[in-house]
């Protein structure tokens, strides 16, 4: 038992628990994020006595005596003051890391009203933020101490809501001072805890499972095996092959495959019962990479399938291997890519209970609540479900499988009850779908000018344990291959294998992250050989307006490609001249999932009692900023202010089904359904009528991005309806063989708010000098993920180098007011520049990341 | 004497915590005052242990110390990295619990504990590398020795 003040209050911790526990179980004090318990995300930094303290850390007992403040402790200045700088600085994206950011900040500006960049950045350098950079934090930081000085709190800069502002964004305040609820923060009377117990092998048959013991433990509510399951136990976006829980009988697939799950009155006797559930198996050799699954004769990762194909594509067009075999410079390289984790700062979480229609109501986080509905209805056997998007703490891709949320549902399902299962930091890092392994042979094939005439590659792709969405990721890493080039001869095949490692699916960049790095290092080497720089190749090749693809799609006039090659070329110039290594990569992304597969965005406008007009569309905000684009949308196409909007989180009982948020979509296809309905407002606007007048109306929109789907028998097929272009500098530091500066230059058509873009393409740039640097995810010969949260190799604040973001403003595209996505094109180019300058600082060429033999290696 | 510091900043440290707690450790601080007198800030004391402690207020981390001590146990760090491995001792686990009551036995436990990979047990004594240190703790308070502290007193006593 121990005594001690938080935020001003006197109190008593009876039991001996982590700080953590008792902050947020005890007190209720929801700013303090678990994001991973074992001392490495800063989530739940509090201050201590005047310093930082990850709260996960301290027992209770030994804080006697001691002065505890949290984001909710600070006075009501200090929460106006951080708000205002975090908001005007734009350094709010998912909102997971903020509120410890701001404990960070506040204990600096306390003890330092004016400190250095380089006190900043160390003020925050064990709190990680995967979705910044940290840029924004750190202008943030320089906001708030300049606030603090002068004791004034300025206006914002931007309070013109329409297209083109950088406004601050409309989820600041819940952010930054940790009112905003993500799944974790939802505590409920007679609340359960509950937890899968997982595969001891990657490769086994289970022979018999034995719940007795763990059910006769008091505080147990439930044990569930499959057998309980009252809809289909096999769920998944495509192909169904991803099992809730394995059967007596069935085949496990990887260490995170499922076998039972137990509800229990609290965390501690969940554990209990979990080790209480007894398990036997046959053992099974396993497969460990993609060589063993296509040997001849390999065992099987599915009993269901033939072999351990998961899909497969080819895409020709033109002649490449004959014009490769005409040209004059050919190069041919083998490359390779690491598996990467997502990292996102809240581990996955859902929390459900029979809501007062009787349903199996979920509070999710996931990047698409109508997915998570469409999975659990299979699970259930029932369409009496409801879920409700909370916060989500960022996805980049690897939200978009069930994790949790079955889960949950099927406990609530069972003992009536309310719900939560949340995964530790460890479980997040075995079970969701991570970025694949690739292995790429490619050739190219250049005139003497430099011109590309055709492209011929191989990619073997790991795509673990289940499906999830390996075909579609080899398919895109298939498509865009070609980068963003005018030529026509291109033909490529991929493979994605089963193994028994962890799941492969959806990554920021979606395959492309991996191909553009084979393209892109083949056309470096290419400029060399030819004798011109590596920034006329790309301007030689580019893609222009009216120019076919080498996909066969022709491009439209917002094609900006060449715009963003122009925009590096002062940097570019002066960074030669100055005699520094630099590295240059090129990008193409669409934006909308494309290739004739039914893409809509949905949106209802709905006039409230409050007079308000609330924003319902199914479309998860991932910390991304989709809430603000929809509302600057509406301010730009109608005669509303931002006062009179209210944008709703998504939900699957009100908001449209509006797909889910991945492919860099719903800026564009979603904001261009938001403008129909605008339109549909408008016209009872124009006839006079006033919002009061308008209550109870709904106003609908929507948008179907049509497509054509691949290898469609038209001479130039539609992919995508759009897509962003970029190009990305590197420029290397002689002296330490450090990254110096990383500039980025993205076409973006019209940038809807150019802070949150710019936000977006730096930790873009961040979460890819990770992947191009030192992110790994190393799996044993147990195909167990080797490296915690804190060892992944992400980028800290005070190892960056400057990052400068171009926003390429232009227009062209008809939709979404000519807006394009820019979520996932800003991690794509950053690793063939980083690799290219390294080349030239040390003429070592590398055709695999991360990069050997640079200072970020990781040492032992 | 006031010298200004240079970001970011650095600090003696000596890594032993023993003193009159231990008993026949050939490795801790002796407490022969060499580093006392060889610094010229008054940055190094002996504390009520009769072990060298630096004050890292004072300390502007020129390394005289690190040079004259004849233990070789002073070097410096980081001095953002507040959770440190105050104990030298390279003998095997049981000797080294007889040597000194706040000595390190090499369990293990704060290399399994921490979420970097950034302590490991080398020639039977923690060694945190401060590079990858993300200075949350959990090594020290897991310690069951008390060997790694928290410099800033909070999550452990400083000494």
């Amino acid at each position: 038992m121990s005594t001690f003040v938080v935020n001003g209050q006197t109190v008593t911790a009876e039991k001996n628990k982590k700080l953590l526990r008792f902050l947020r179980d005890d007190l209720g004090l929801t700013s303090v994020k678990d994001g991973c318990s074992e001392g490495a995300c800063g989530a739940c930094t509090v201050i201590i006595d005047g310093v930082t303290c990850k709260a996960c850390v301290p027992d209770t007992d030994r804080l006697e005596g001691r002065n505890i403040v949290t984001v909710e402790g600070l006075s009501d200045w200090e929460k106006e003051m951080y708000t205002f700088a975090y908001g005007e600085a734009g350094a709010v994206q998912c909102g997971f890391c903020i509120p410890g950011m701001v404990m960070c900040t506040k204990a600096l500006l306390d003890k330092n009203p004016d400190p250095t960049e380089a006190e900043m950045r160390h003020a925050i350098r064990n709190n990680y933020c995967r979705c910044t950079g940290y840029v924004k934090i750190i202008a943030a930081i320089r906001l708030a101490a300049q606030i603090k000085r002068t004791g004034v709190i300025p206006e914002p800069s931007n309070d013109d809501w329409k297209i083109g502002s950088c406004v601050h964004r409309v989820d600041v305040e819940e952010k930054v001072l940790g009112t905003g609820k993500y799944p974790d923060d939802y505590y409920m009377e007679g609340m359960l805890y509950g937890s899968a117990l997982r595969s001891k092998y990657p490769r086994a048959r289970v022979l018999s499972i034995d719940t007795s013991a763990a059910r006769a433990l008091p505080g147990v509510a439930a044990v569930l095996t499959a057998e309980d399951i009252p809809g289909e136990n096999k769920i998944g976006h495509l192909k169904h092959d991803q099992y809730t829980l394995i059967p007596v009988g069935g085949l496990v697939h990887y260490l995170g495959d499922a076998i039972a799950l137990v509800a229990a009155e609290d965390r501690e006797t969940l554990e209990k019962a979990k080790k209480l559930i007894k398990v036997e198996y046959e053992v099974l050799p396993a497969i460990h990479n993609i060589q063993e699954a296509g040997a001849a004769g390999a065992p099987k990762v599915f009993d269901e399938e033939k072999d351990n194909i998961c899909a497969y594509k080819h895409i020709s067009r033109g002649d490449a291997e004959g014009e490769i075999s005409r040209a004059k410079h050919v190069i041919s390289r083998h490359f390779e890519t690491p598996w990467t984790e997502h990292a996102f700062l809240e581990p996955e979480c859902a929390v459900s209970y029979i809501d007062q229609d009787g349903d199996v109501f979920i509070y999710s986080t996931d990047q698409s609540a109508h997915q998570t509905l469409h999975e659990c209805c299979m699970v259930l056997g029932t369409d009496k479900v409801k879920v409700q998007n909370a916060l989500v703490g960022g996805g980049f891709g690897g939200k978009e499988d069930m994790t949790v949320q079955h889960h949950a549902a099927l406990l609530t399902y069972v003992t009536r009850r309310p719900v939560k299962v949340k995964l530790t930091r460890a479980e997040s890092l075995l079970v969701h779908p991570k970025r694949h392994h690739f292995e790429m042979d490619f050739t190219m094939g250049c005139d003497e000018n430099g011109i590309i005439k055709g492209v011929k590659a191989k990619v073997y792709t790991d795509t673990g344990a289940f499906a999830s969405l390996g075909g579609p990721v080899l398919e895109r890493a298939c498509t865009h291959a070609a980068g963003p080039y005018n030529y026509q001869n291109f033909e490529i095949e991929g493979t994605a294998y089963y193994t028994n490692n962890p799941p492969a699916g959806a990554f920021r960049g979606f395959g492309v992250t991996q191909t553009c790095f084979a393209t892109e290092s083949l056309l470096n080497m290419m400029a060399d050989e030819i004798g011109i720089t590596p920034w006329e190749i790309r301007y030689r090749n580019a893609i222009r307006p009216g120019q076919v693809l080498p996909n066969g799609q022709i491009v439209d006039e917002s094609t900006g490609l060449v715009e963003t090659l122009e925009a590096i070329k002062p940097y570019y110039d002066e960074a030669i001249a100055a005699g520094k290594p630099v590295g240059l990569g090129c990008a193409m992304k669409n934006a909308g999932v494309g290739v004739g597969i039914p893409d809509t965005g949905r949106v209802k406008l709905i006039v409230g009692d409050d007079g308000k007009v609330h924003i319902f569309s199914g479309a998860s905000c991932i910390g991304q900023g989709l809430g603000t684009v929809l509302v600057q949308m509406m301010v730009s196409n109608t005669d509303l202010t931002r006062d009179d909007i209210v944008y709703e989180r998504s939900n699957t009982w009100i908001s449209p089904d509006s797909g889910t948020t991945s492919g860099s979509r719903q800026t564009l296809i979603t904001g261009e359904a938001c403008r129909r309905a605008c339109e549909k407002l408008m016209e009872d606007r124009r006839a006079g009528l006033s919002l009061q007048q308008m209550k109870g109306r709904v106003y609908y929109g929507e948008y179907l991005a049509k497509t054509d789907p691949l290898g469609a028998d038209v001479p130039n097929p539609v992919s995508h309806v759009a897509y962003g272009y970029a190009t990305q500098l590197c420029i290397l530091d002689k002296k330490t063989g450090r990254v110096e500066h990383m500039i980025a230059a993205h076409d973006v058509g019209k940038a809807v708010n150019p802070l949150s873009c710019e936000g977006q393409i730096e930790g873009g740039v961040v979460m890819s000098m990770g992947y191009a640097l030192r992110e790994k995810y190393p799996i044993d010969d147990n195909c167990k993920p080797i490296e915690k949260y804190g060892s992944l190799g992400l980028f800290r604040a005070h190892e960056l180098p400057e990052i400068t973001a171009l926003v390429i403003d232009k227009p062209g595209l008809k939709v979404a007011c000519g807006a394009i996505g820019i979520g996932e094109i800003t991690s794509i180019p950053t690793a063939p520049a980083i690799a290219d300058a390294y080349y030239r600082l040390d003429g070592e060429r590398r055709y695999s990341l991360p990069l050997c033999n640079t200072p970020y290696e990781r040492r032992g | 004497m006031a010298i200004k510091k240079k970001f970011p900043y650095k600090a003696a440290f000596v890594a032993c915590n023993g003193g009159c707690r231990a008993k026949d450790c050939r490795y801790g601080c002796i407490g022969c005052g060499t580093c006392v007198s060889a610094c010229r800030f008054g940055a190094i004391t002996l504390n009520e242990y009769g072990a060298a402690e630096v004050d890292e207020e004072k300390c502007i981390g020129c390394g005289m110390c690190a040079r004259a001590c004849p233990q070789g146990i002073i070097s410096v760090h980081q001095s953002a990295c507040n959770i440190a491995v105050k104990c030298s001792n390279g003998d095997k686990g049981p000797e080294a619990r007889k040597q000194c009551e706040v000595s390190c036995i090499g369990c293990g436990i704060c290399e399994r504990t921490c979420t970097a990979g950034a302590i490991k047990v080398k020639d039977n004594c923690a060694v945190i590398d401060e590079e990858y240190c993300l200075s949350c703790g959990m090594c020290a308070v897991k310690c069951p020795r008390g060997v790694i502290r928290d410099l800033r007193g909070i999550l452990t006593p400083k000494n």
